[in-house]
């Protein structure tokens, strides 16, 4: 087995056959068109989705690329998503070489092993067409309710191997030359569990591309399809020089970061190390991820475009937020994992889990970046999400699936308090209101308030986590609890405190109280109330530093209790 | 004789537009007073009357568009808040969603607007209604009163915002909690959370009460400083307000919910708009106005402005239906600027109006869209902002040199036109973007240019889309005034559920539309209208089973099955909006009932007498596609009805600049409206 792979997007168009000196406004016009089209794209894809999952945690994204695979321009969608398309374009272009794409032509995937990321993710790409040209790759990604495997929803926390979680597509054609897959989508139709909905949103993304391809043929007929390439190859020249440019103020030299997850679901006893080294030098930034832990038995496991995914948000943050997207930014990004660990599974590791490890590698990254630039990074944030799938019967026979995500506090920063529950790093999904939750299960939401005292304390303060409960009112409930940050607190930062660590408890309905290990599947009954208290952003700079009147103010508005304030801040009067 | 007044408060200048029987209307700016903005509304009115000589007494309707909401959210300076919620929520303004917009940051802002009524300045009262709309908990009134007591008395609240969990399907504890404050104190300002916005979700509903209550004394103020000054000018006609849906109310009835009147300003645009078609025979429009920092988009379609259910105030989601009106950050004070690569940008930074564009001479240093126009030839430098403002032209050219042409090796003529065509790239994005969220192809529509600068760019910006007609309003500077006057008076009750609409009996349907015509009718009868010409309408909010955002879709009661057309109708708005609709149960989450009295028919305005020659002259202007080209000159307020012209060509006038491209033709219609039309192989 190879020690180790390089993991990089820089596949550089070397050597621009396009010699002549391109027009800087043209350039830029493109350069809006092409936002255009990606957002247009995108609403396209949301707005004409099917399933829930898109519709109300916006769980899809699209993208153009570059005929030799590299980002041309992305929707403002999911980070983890964009990211991941990289090496899932790669793989379809080794698969279907541009001389062998034709018009008319879909790919479809979602394999881990082959490019994908965790199975419910299926990637689509189009290649566009102008007068018989190759132009561009249209390519859109959702997150499907259903693909099979050993539970419904295909995100099984106690699966052991990959066959267990869903259905596996390698690089194939969905639609050639015109002509749908016939033999595919009848597959694909009898081994989920919501054919209908797997259906209309494949649709989707086939109307998404669809868009796509259309608005690119416009534009290449406006510009040539000779000319488009060389301005998409100016564009990416641009947004490298303009990163190289960001990582250029940063000090040269290696920085290390550690963190743990609490467990991988099922050995619950041991934490699992994600360790990177971040590089800063001429080449670029280079993250290695070799020195985390082997890779884990549940599906916490990440294949190597989760950690690739976590370089590309961590380069997108650092550099200049005016510079375009595209995959210019990420050519002086190299991401290093070994095989066999948590970011090389060997298959059949399951991987279905794997955001909780993105969200956390990129946090590490950022904390790496910390120890290179403190002013640019904040402390630790919570990295996390607390997700909760909950299946339940009432006592009239009906059943009902729903779920939640509930996230910590922001980590503080040079300039100013983290924030309090807000959705950070790779992922972005809403949180379901308590009137929605309460409308749809026999389940009563007793609170849902902000957690005083859970922001690290610090010159400035760690934003505050949140204090639910929820209490089942009739029938049984099977709970599926996947927690993070239970035993690891986000860090603070010159002289900053942690924010405080999750806290999960079950009241059983006879006063039994049970803690919950971080991760967990069990029964609840009518009368059992669930509390979770999600965790808090870290506190950046020396607490005593902290001005007087913020602490006050705090203190007022219920962030900090009077006791906690006194033993942290030292005295509220100076 | 009766006289009808329209008075719009912009940034920058309050326009009033006056009209009376048979005469052209006749309009006048004079600067804003952002401090006191009725100062400037009193201050046009006097200058109308000694201008016009306009008698006070024969003012039969005076209708304002204002900007008071939106301007005390973005300055801060809205009411001392305290808000009560349902014990165990306390915290719901804090906690958001979750979701934040910009998705590479780091440094993390908070994204929810905690400012409204921070944790010391809200409380938790014990009560608890459920799913069902039960009462679990019954209200704690000794609680509510030592909370109002406490809010008031120690933390000097001036307005008190009640949410409680799922009070829209129960509103008791709501209501009940407004009969105690007020009993305590009874000129408090309270909002409560089923009046404001009926609808589920709590975090949303918690955000436009707590909106409400921020804005609601200040408008109090506002509103009442401002009717006792039309009093004390003896004006008879009581004052009306624009609401964000596009209809006027009048202010007595406004200011109880003030959270309709944050698109004020704009909705008073759109309906502006929409009479310009119409003079030139179009029904599907999109409206542009573009300003200084920021350009405008709204679309009109059959004849009615879009709405949208909820619209963003300062970035936040404020969930009241209003008018689809779109902000980019692209305008005439976009600074166009070189990246390190050598790039071209344009904005989002804007050189606002202080200093402006360099020509403006206050000392701005960047080059921006204006400036680009006046390097172009568009825009006559002693004739801006009709001849109030005299540009210096040489600014322009100084700073487009230093700062992009040569630092790129380009004429300065090109850089400018490739400043122009950037903005023009990002403004028709943004008209697609708004088209494609309303499922509507924006090909289809006739563009109508608006502000000062909307004409300069219309007919690149109608290029770009692959949209031939224009329509260049009279006054496009003052449309929104003019559209004051040809709004209906219009009121608006609605009441949440969350019902499935195959369980929904027509029995049902009918009371609950009864009770609230009933709420609309009592509204109306405050207007002092004529109720025998009220038009009703009706519309359900509907959704999917299972979705949980809605659609509005209009409800017709005069067939036979009204119950059986509402499914088909939303099936078909679903349809156009989504791109897809199964025909899957529906859920019914709220019912809206619109009265609108429309006012009597325009008088059709005289028209221009061509006392004087129109055509000034040519300049020399560069034009996209076409470099430097003679065009025509002409003097808008001397074009005859019925004028051809062909582009290029420029039109000025006093409030704005239309410039007509290669391949388009003009034709200046009755009232004097222009329809721009670009021929079919062009």
């Amino acid at each position: 087995m190879p020690p180790a792979l390089t993991l990089s997007p820089a596949t550089t168009l070397c050597g621009s056959t396009h010699g002549e000196a391109l027009d800087p406004i043209t350039v830029e016009v493109i350069r809006n068109k092409l936002d255009g089209i990606a957002n247009e794209m995108q609403t396209t894809l949301v707005r004409s989705s099917f399933s829930p999952f898109v519709k109300e945690g916006l769980d899809a994204s699209a993208s153009l690329f570059t005929v030799s695979g590299q980002t041309l321009a992305q929707a403002t969608a999911i980070p983890l998503h964009l990211a991941t398309m990289i090496p899932m374009v790669e793989r379809f272009i080794a698969t279907f070489p541009p001389a062998e794409m034709a018009e008319g032509d879909i790919y479809a995937m979602n394999d881990p092993y082959l490019g994908g990321t965790h199975l419910p993710d299926i990637y689509l790409v189009a290649p566009v067409f102008y007068d018989g040209t190759l132009v561009a790759l249209a390519t859109a990604i959702t997150h499907h309710q259903d693909v099979g495997g050993m539970s419904a929803g295909s995100l099984p926390t106690h699966a052991t191997e990959i066959f267990q979680e869903g259905l596996r597509l390698p690089p194939l054609k969905l639609r050639d030359r015109g002509r749908m897959n016939e033999t595919l989508l009848a597959i694909l139709k009898l081994n989920v569990r919501t054919p209908d909905l797997l259906m209309g949103d494949l649709n989707a993304q086939i109307a998404a591309c669809t868009i796509g391809a259309r608005r690119l043929c416009a534009l290449a007929e406006t510009y040539g399809a000779h000319d488009l390439a060389a301005v998409f190859d100016t564009l990416l020249d641009r947004s490298e020089l303009l990163t190289r440019q960001s990582l250029a103020a940063l000090p040269r030299g290696t920085f290390p970061y550690v963190d743990y997850l609490d467990n991988d679901g099922v050995d619950l006893e041991r934490r699992v190390k994600i360790a990177v080294a971040v590089t800063i030098d001429d080449a670029g930034l280079t993250c290695d991820f070799s020195a985390s832990d082997p890779q884990v038995r549940g599906p916490f496991n990440s294949v190597p475009s989760g950690a690739l995914a976590a370089g590309c948000f961590a380069i997108r943050a650092l550099a200049d937020p005016t510079i375009p997207t595209n995959g210019g930014c990420f050519r002086p990004l190299k991401v290093i994992v070994k095989r066999g660990t948590l970011f090389d599974p060997v298959p059949p590791a399951p991987v279905n889990a794997r955001t909780a490890t993105i969200k956390r590698a990129t946090g590490c990254i950022l904390g790496a970046l910390r120890e290179a630039a403190p002013g640019a990074f904040p402390a630790d944030g919570s990295h996390s999400t607390i997700t909760l799938a909950m299946g339940g019967r009432r006592s009239d026979g009906t059943r009902y699936v729903t779920g939640q995500a509930l996230v910590g506090g922001t980590g503080a920063h040079s300039a100013g308090d983290g924030i309090d529950a807000l959705e950070t790093d790779v992922g972005n999904v809403m949180n379901q209101p308590v009137e929605a939750l309460e409308a749809d299960a026999p389940i009563h939401v007793v609170e849902r308030r902000l957690r005083i005292d859970s922001g690290g304390p610090g010159k400035f303060r760690g934003g505050l986590g949140i204090s639910t409960a929820y209490t089942l009112l009739d029938g049984e409930l099977t709970l599926t609890h996947r927690g993070e940050r239970h035993n690891s607190q986000a860090r603070g930062y010159a002289g900053g405190g942690a924010g405080a660590p999750t806290n999960s408890l079950i009241v059983r309905a006879d006063g039994t109280r049970e803690v919950i290990p971080s991760k967990i599947v069990t029964t609840m009954h009518a009368g059992d109330t669930l509390l979770i208290e999600t965790p808090g952003g870290a506190g950046y700079g020396d607490p005593h530093e902290r001005d007087r009147d913020r602490l006050r103010e705090d203190i007022e508005n219920g962030r900090v209790s009077e006791g906690a304030a006194t033993a942290a801040y030292g005295p509220i009067e100076t | 004789m009766s006289i009808e007044i329209g008075v719009d408060t912009g940034g920058t200048f309050t326009d009033l537009v006056c009209r009376a029987p048979g005469q052209p209307p006749r309009i006048l700016k004079v600067p804003s007073t952002p401090s006191e903005p009725s100062e400037a509304i009193l201050e046009a009115l006097a200058h109308a009357r000694r201008e016009w000589g306009i008698d006070a007494a024969d003012v039969t309707r005076f209708i304002h568009g204002t900007t008071v909401a939106t301007n005390a959210v973005l300055e801060r300076k809205g009411a001392r808040v305290g808000l009560l919620a349902t014990k165990g929520f306390g915290d719901v303004l804090d906690i958001g969603r979750q979701f934040r917009k910009e998705m590479y940051a780091v440094k993390m802002v908070s994204q929810v607007p905690g400012f409204l009524a921070p944790g010391a300045r809200r409380r938790e009262v014990p009560e608890r209604i459920d799913a069902a709309g039960t009462v679990l908990v019954p209200l704690d009134e000794d609680a509510v009163r030592a909370a109002v007591t406490d809010l008031v008395e120690n933390k000097g609240v001036a307005a008190i915002a009640v949410a409680y969990l799922f009070s829209f399907l129960n509103p008791t504890h709501e209501a009940r909690t407004r009969e105690i404050a007020l009993e305590l104190y009874p000129h408090l300002a309270v909002s409560l959370s089923h009046e404001v916005n009926p609808a589920f979700r709590e975090y949303e509903r918690t955000l436009a009460t707590a909106f409400d209550a921020y804005v609601k004394p200040t408008l109090d103020t506002y509103l009442s400083r401002l009717d006792a000054g039309l009093k004390a000018a003896s004006v008879p006609a009581s004052l009306q307000v624009m609401q964000s849906r596009g209809g006027v109310a009048s202010a007595a009835v406004a200011r109880l919910r003030p959270i309709r009147l944050f698109l004020s300003g704009p909705a008073a645009g759109v309906v502006g708009g929409r009479i310009a078609g119409e003079s030139a025979a179009q029904q599907d429009l999109i409206t542009v106005d573009i300003g200084g920092t920021s350009s405008d988009i709204a679309l009109i379609s059959r004849g009615k402005p879009m709405l949208r259910p909820e619209g963003l105030v300062d970035g936040y989601p404020v969930r009241v239906s209003m008018v689809d009106v779109n902000a980019i950050g692209a305008g005439g004070g976009s600074i166009a600027w070189l990246d390190g690569a050598g790039g071209l940008r344009v904005g989002p930074h804007s050189a606002g109006s202080e200093p402006g564009p360099a020509c403006y001479g206050r000392g701005g240093r960047n080059a921006t869209v204006t400036d680009a126009s006046i390097v172009l030839g568009y825009l006559n430098p002693a004739y801006f902002a009709g001849g109030r403002l005299s540009l210096q032209p040489e600014l322009s050219h100084e700073v487009i040199a230093r700062e992009i042409a040569t630092p790129l090796g380009l004429g300065i003529e090109e850089a400018a036109l490739g400043i122009h065509r950037v903005v023009n790239a990002q403004m028709a994005e943004g008209i697609r973007a708004v088209s494609v969220n309303q499922g509507l192809d924006a090909r289809s529509f006739a563009l109508v240019p608006l502000g000062g600068a909307g004409a300069v760019h219309a007919t690149a910006l109608a290029e770009e889309l692959s949209i031939r007609r224009i329509v260049v309003p009279r006054h496009p500077g003052v449309l929104a005034a003019a559209g004051l006057l040809s709004a209906p008076v219009e009121h608006e009750a609605s009441s949440g559920m969350q019902r499935r609409l195959d369980a929904f009996g027509l029995a049902e349907l009918e009371a609950a539309l009864a009770a609230l015509d009933a709420e609309c009718e009592a509204l109306m009868r405050l207007e002092g209208v004529d109720l025998s010409r009220r038009v009703v309408s009706y519309f359900a909010d509907l959704c999917f089973v299972g979705q949980s955002h809605h659609l509005e879709v209009p409800l017709a009661m005069d067939g036979p099955d009204p119950l059986g057309a509402l499914y088909e109708a939303f099936l078909s708005v679903h349809d156009r909006v989504f791109g897809h609709a199964e025909r899957q149960p529906a859920m019914l989450t709220a019912l809206r009932v619109v009265h609108q009295v429309w006012p009597e028919a325009d008088t059709p305005p005289a028209d221009t007498p061509p006392d004087a020659e129109a055509f000034k002259g040519t300049r020399t202007v560069v034009l996209p596609g076409a470099g430097k080209v003679d065009a025509r000159l002409y003097e808008r307020e001397r074009l005859a009805v019925g004028t051809a012209i062909e582009g290029p060509a420029i039109i000025e006038q006093a409030d704005t600049t239309t410039v007509i491209g290669l391949g388009w033709h003009a034709s200046v219609l009755a009232g004097g409206t222009l329809l721009l039309t670009r021929a079919e192989n062009a």
